[in-house]
């Protein structure tokens, strides 16, 4: 194995899949990313992207039709399933358990599937349950624990694998928003202490903005976007405006600048008019004053927009959605 | 070692649903043992040949076709109802990402399902013999091995069965459908042409004859034994391929994780 080889390195990956007609949807669309060891990477798109599609595909739960993966310099396909100790997941949150089983249960039985199950790793159990609040349920049948609980507990079992690699599949689906931030807290904690690579895929952007510090966005089964985190929001936060019109906006000013700008929303209120846009290319904030111009527009005042990764996201895919 | 590693896991893990799951264990031997007086009810009204001796032999050929057949369905039945269930409840993925294969965890799960039946079905087998009367040789030497000779062929057909089931997902009717089959097979004489090739059949004879004759496993015809396993060992490679091929079909669709 190399040493200077990443975690995961994704190569054309390509995975069509044909309803009973024959008709060929391409779910996963010629992907290629990568991810370094250490990293926290987001995996964010639209139901149907072919985020859960390329993950199962990493895992060897479903078959590509093309491409190559390669793990921590091993070639996926050559050294399956003895790769498979090297990654975990949580795929379907608590349905991911034996709700029979306790928590402690279910927790030893899937890290024994790989080979882990020692004195020192019973003690790493032990203190991730304590991480999760779940010490004092360890030996309850995870049934009776609410879906919170579940779910903490689904991804614990992953964690206790002490695989280098773990997938998170909508860690937080269905979590409150106390219990939401106390796993993103964690995940960050074990990411910074135990250097693992986490690939965080999510609908839920706070969690994707808090966690992780690369982003890889797909749409349509393409990727459209793999770029830092930071550097993505400080990029959408210049392109960003809010501008605020003295007055109501002239009758068609809204049908001009939908026509323009694919991100723009103009609110009317009773005095004044305010419009956001995001700005893809340098010159469009000339466009965007000359339709403002055209239409007898006054500004009143022109700011950047406060952006959240949930706006970038929307951005993107909406655009996208324009394109294609 | 990570395939012992597996094999102690599941063991605790069938152990631990056993224990949770009790009542539902409990209540599937009675209902065997209800419906094997039924039978043993319904042969003495139709023919009263226990009284008379007329069908001397018969009546331990029930109670080992009985024995043999309950031992059947729960070899082909565990593995194709837990890979039902696992797709259903959203297990059966996870269990597919251990390093040493899925097959292992299957497999892991027949010698664990053999183990945790083979205590309760020899109570039944008592409880049958105490009913009709007929003390039949148990050694558990002889009769072990020849078990689970006999049990290749229900095995492979437990894997071809769960392959079926990743792939259409519904296919309930057939397990039962299955069981019937394995009826069928039980009452085959060995007399019938070409029977000893037949899942069970020959298997089910030797067992007969270490039972009721008090043959010992190594006393038996050499040549009968290694038929036995030679076929029971046939359709269990048969079973792997099919349930091989599925799975290849079901990782090509994106099935594994859907019910």
């Amino acid at each position: 194995m190399s040493m200077s080889a990443g975690a995961l390195q994704v190569q054309s990956l390509t995975k069509v899949f044909r309803d009973r007609g024959g008709v060929a949807v391409r779910a996963v669309d010629d992907v290629c990313f990568e991810v370094k060891r250490g990293e926290v990477l987001g995996l964010l798109g639209p139901n149907g992207a072919g985020k859960t599609t390329s993950i199962k595909c990493i895992l060897g739960l479903m078959r590509p039709d093309s491409g190559r993966i390669t793990l921590f310099g091993q070639d996926i396909q050559a050294a399956y399933p003895r790769i498979l100790g090297k990654m975990s997941a949580v795929l379907e949150g608590s349905r991911n358990l034996y709700w029979r089983m306790s928590v402690w249960e279910n927790v030893a039985f899937f890290s024994a599937l790989h080979g882990v199950g020692s004195r020192e790793d019973r003690e790493y159990f032990g203190y991730l349950l304590k991480l999760f609040s779940l010490d004092e349920k360890r030996h309850t049948e995870v049934r009776k624990l609410s879906q919170g609980m579940k779910q903490k507990a689904s991804v614990v079992c992953a964690l206790a694998r002490r695989t280098p690699l773990v997938f998170l599949d909508e860690p937080t689906l269905g979590l409150d928003v106390e219990t939401s931030l106390e796993l993103r807290s964690v995940l960050k904690r074990l990411a910074r202490e135990e250097e693992r690579t986490f690939v965080v895929s999510s609908h839920d952007m706070d969690v994707i903005q808090d966690v992780c510090t690369r982003v890889v966005i797909m749409s349509s089964g393409r990727i459209v976007v793999d770029d830092q985190v930071s550097h993505l929001m400080s990029l959408f936060r210049t392109r960003a405006y809010r501008i605020r019109l003295r007055g109501p906006a002239p009758q068609a000013l809204e049908e001009r600048l939908t026509q323009e700008f694919a991100s723009v929303r103009v609110t009317d209120a009773e005095t004044d008019a305010e419009i956001r846009v995001a700005l893809s290319e340098d010159g469009d904030i000339y466009r965007l004053m000359d339709a403002l111009r055209g239409e007898d527009a006054v500004i009143d005042e022109i700011s950047h927009e406060e952006v959240d990764l949930e706006k970038v996201y929307l951005e993107i895919v909406r655009g996208e959605r324009m394109r294609s | 070692m990570k395939l012992v590693s597996v094999l102690g896991a599941v063991f605790r893990r069938d152990w631990t649903m056993m224990k949770r799951y009790i009542v539902n264990s409990v209540s599937t031997l009675v209902s065997i043992y209800m419906i094997f007086i039924l039978i043993f009810a319904g042969l003495q009204s139709m023919s009263g040949y226990v009284k008379t001796g007329a069908l001397e032999g018969s009546l331990e050929g029930t109670i080992i076709g009985f024995f043999v057949w309950t031992f059947t369905i729960y070899a082909f039945s565990n593995l194709a109802w837990n890979l039902t269930n696992e797709a259903q409840t959203g297990t059966l993925e996870q269990l597919y990402l251990a390093p040493c294969g899925f097959k292992w965890v299957a497999a892991s799960t027949l010698i664990s399902d053999f183990v945790f039946s083979f205590v309760p079905i020899m109570l039944l087998l008592a409880a049958m013999m105490a009913t009709t009367g007929k003390w039949l040789r148990v050694d558990l030497a002889s009769l072990v091995p020849l078990l689970l000779i006999t049990l290749l062929g229900a095995y492979g057909v437990g894997f071809a069965l769960g392959g079926l089931a990743l792939v259409f997902k519904r296919i309930q009717a057939l397990f039962q459908i299955m069981q019937f089959v394995f009826v069928g097979l039980l009452v085959i004489p060995m007399r019938v042409p070409a029977a000893k090739y037949m899942p069970l059949v020959l298997g089910n004879d030797l067992i007969r004859r270490a039972m009721v004759d008090g043959v010992r496993m190594w006393r038996l015809p050499p040549g009968d034994i290694l038929t036995a396993v030679a076929v029971g060992a046939a359709y269990l490679a048969v079973g792997v391929a099919v349930f091989s091929w599925c799975e290849r079909v079901a990782k090509n669709r994106g099935l594994l994780g859907h019910y």
